[in-house]
């Protein structure tokens, strides 16, 4: 087991490292020249020769990649083109928003989908599952967005219940923090309930049909019991694996969700940073966005082992 | 006399599917004394598969209805709540099915899924069904219970994985278990193993045991009493040894006759195997007359319009055929 983390950690450098070649290319890719972009209108061709120069534009790919790569082990992604901040602390800065969305979103999702699935599966035909499926449909369908402005309208503006905007920092009290990020969460929870659900009831529907489904209820296990562990624990893997993936529907989610609700988190950053063409900042954040989803991809995997007691590393 | 630990009188278990009611089960009738094996025969598809489940009410209800009586210690089962049945289930009676690969929960250890019983319905602690689950491996005949009671199911082989269905089956001491087909999956020396466990078990812990199974070496090698099932119908029933001398059904003489006998090619007699023609009727319509009458070759035009009663035919045999009742037992 323990050497089997290990090659799995392992695993995840190559992975990385592809991921950072790419992210780094981005530069070349990309349409605009961000020295032309910095130089301004009025710049002769010597001034934005000069500003690329500065920047090290004007050197080798593969060296640049090398130093861009060594600075970033070191900690320092480099500066801001707009703010001359270092991106490291406009990152900083912005994490705290997004990593609360996120995981808020992650556990509200999951804590309604699960049991959303589970009993869709259980009572499978009745109106509950076609609810459930119909929910589902409309959690697919219907844009972040929409889901957004419709929630702000009738909690915030109508009711009066919620903050429309902003955040609260959870340091300065957990319900404070809760009312700001509720909605958010909701919104961007909408798409990512729905795929738990379906996956979930799917799942459970096939290992509900299993024999030993029928052992547990002749030993006189109760409905629950049933349900959440003798078929949950089996169907585990494949939930698990879908909000594994469904983390990158999150990440692109938070993005827009941050701009409806205002919140001043790494997506809006990274949007501001692609309007600006301010290279450092996408390639931090980008960076950072991916590392977080190997990361979690691999948590998973270890997470599998304690579902699953056939999977053997 | 006492009443039997469980009678079952007239009980049908019919299931609503798109082209009609299928009757897997229609009025059958048997008891079951406290401490006897009663061994139900049959084909595939005969219902006495549905029957097992029937008496445990594990037929998903719909598309499954059950109807009829079936009395356990003077209740009966089919008018108990659903928490009533519960507390029943794999503690006064228990079962054990038919494959050992799948009926065991691959997420969850074989102390944990022992123990699942003794949790329920006994309130013991986990630690103290861990214990009570390491004493029954022992019981079972599993060697080092300590470790495997941590093992998984994927960590043991077949026989192993039926005789922890054992341990499971017998730890809260049922009065009645039900064994569906329990060595149907298992190589022949691994059968002939947990047979002996079964009836070992017997023994010690004094459970009735209702033996579902087409394979009636193993219903000689067991059983007290025999219920011959066909098409959803108790067609025969009668002591063992009494059954396999003067079978009264052409359908139990043709059950018996399809046997191979071992040896037979040695000793010059080897002749073709006897089968039975043709298949099961479908049980999605009514026969007016004898279910076995489009098999039967005795049939005559009254056993196709008539269907015939159980007659008693010998003290506790009894079967239901016309012919068997006009002309006496058949030569076989």
């Amino acid at each position: 087991m323990f050497a089997y983390v290990v090659r799995r950690v392992l695993a995840t450098i190559p992975v990385m490292a592809i991921v950072a070649l790419f992210v780094f290319s981005l530069l070349y890719i990309a349409p605009g020249d961000p020295a032309a972009v910095i130089a301004g209108d009025q710049a002769t061709p010597q001034d934005v020769e000069r500003i690329r120069a500065s920047l090290g534009l004007d050197r080798p790919f593969l060296v640049r990649f090398g130093e861009w790569v060594w600075n970033i082990l070191r900690g320092d992604m480099g500066v801001s083109i707009f703010t001359n901040l270092p991106v490291t602390t406009m990152i900083q800065q912005r994490i705290e928003p997004t990593l609360s969305l996120m995981i808020l979103t992650l556990c509200l999702a999951v804590s309604i989908a699960v049991p959303m699935g589970v009993v869709a599966a259980w009572k499978q035909g009745s109106w509950i599952d076609r609810a459930v499926m119909g929910f589902a449909v409309l959690g697919f369908s219907v844009p972040v967005f929409v889901v957004g402005y419709v929630l702000a309208y009738i909690f915030a503006l109508e009711l009066d219940w919620l903050p429309v905007q902003g955040y609260t920092k959870f340091e300065e009290g957990f319900f404070p923090w809760l009312e700001n990020l509720i909605l958010p969460a909701i919104a961007l929870g909408g798409v990512y309930i729905a795929l738990i659900a379906r996956i979930t009831r799917a799942t459970m529907l096939e290992v509900l049909q299993q024999d030993y489904i029928r052992t547990a209820r002749a030993k006189g296990a109760g409905q629950t019991s049933i349900l959440f562990l003798h078929a949950l624990k089996n169907a585990a893997v494949p939930i698990v694996t879908v909000i594994g993936i469904g983390i990158a529907l999150l990440i692109g989610g938070a993005v827009v969700t941050e701009s409806v609700f205002a919140i001043p988190g790494l997506g809006r950053l990274t949007v501001d940073a692609i309007l600006r063409r301010d290279y450092p900042v996408i390639q931090g954040v980008v960076l950072l966005f991916s590392f977080v989803y190997v990361l979690v991809n691999l948590l998973i995997d270890l997470l599998y082992t304690l579902f699953d007691p056939r999977i053997r590393y | 006399m006492a009443e039997p630990l469980l009678v079952v009188e007239n009980l049908q278990t019919h299931f609503r599917t798109p082209d009609g009611i299928n009757r897997a089960v229609d009025g059958v009738s048997f008891h079951v004394n406290a401490g006897e094996t009663v061994a139900i025969v049959g084909e595939s598809g005969c219902g006495k598969s549905v029957t097992s489940m029937s008496i445990l009410r594990l037929i998903p209800e719909p598309p499954g209805k059950i109807a009829g009586s079936i009395r356990f210690q003077g209740r009966d089962l089919l008018k108990l709540s659903e928490p009533e049945m519960r507390s029943i289930r794999g503690n006064d009676i228990s079962m054990i099915f038919q494959e050992p690969m799948t009926s065991l929960n691959p997420v969850l250890n074989i102390g944990r899924q022992i123990g699942e019983t003794l949790r329920l319905h006994q309130g013991l602690s986990a630690r103290e069904a861990e214990a009570k689950a390491v004493e029954m491996l022992k019981l079972v005949g599993i060697p080092e219970p300590g470790r495997r009671v941590r093992e998984y199911p994927h960590q043991l082989s077949g026989g192993m994985r039926q005789r922890v269905m054992i341990a499971i089956a017998l730890a809260c001491n049922p009065k009645l278990l039900i064994a569906d087909e329990p060595t149907t999956a298992l190589d022949v020396t691994i059968q002939a193993q947990i047979l002996e466990l079964m009836r070992d078990l017997k023994r010690t812990v004094g459970a009735a045991i209702v033996l579902i199974t087409h394979d009636l070496g193993v219903v000689a090698e067991v059983a007290e009493r025999v219920v011959v099932m066909y098409a959803g119908k108790k067609v025969e029933e009668a002591p063992v040894v009494e059954l396999f001398n003067t079978p009264r059904h052409p359908y139990t003489q043709g059950l018996l006759g399809s046997m191979p006998k071992l040896g037979s090619s040695l000793t010059g007699t080897e002749t073709r195997l006897a089968e039975i023609p043709g298949l099961v009727p479908s049980l999605k319509q009514k026969i007016p007359g004898c279910v076995f009458a489009s098999r039967c070759p005795h049939a005559t035009d009254f056993c196709v319009k008539v269907a015939p009663a159980l007659e008693p035919k010998a003290p506790g045999h009894v079967a239901a055929c016309h012919y068997a009742l006009k002309e006496g037992a058949i030569a076989a």
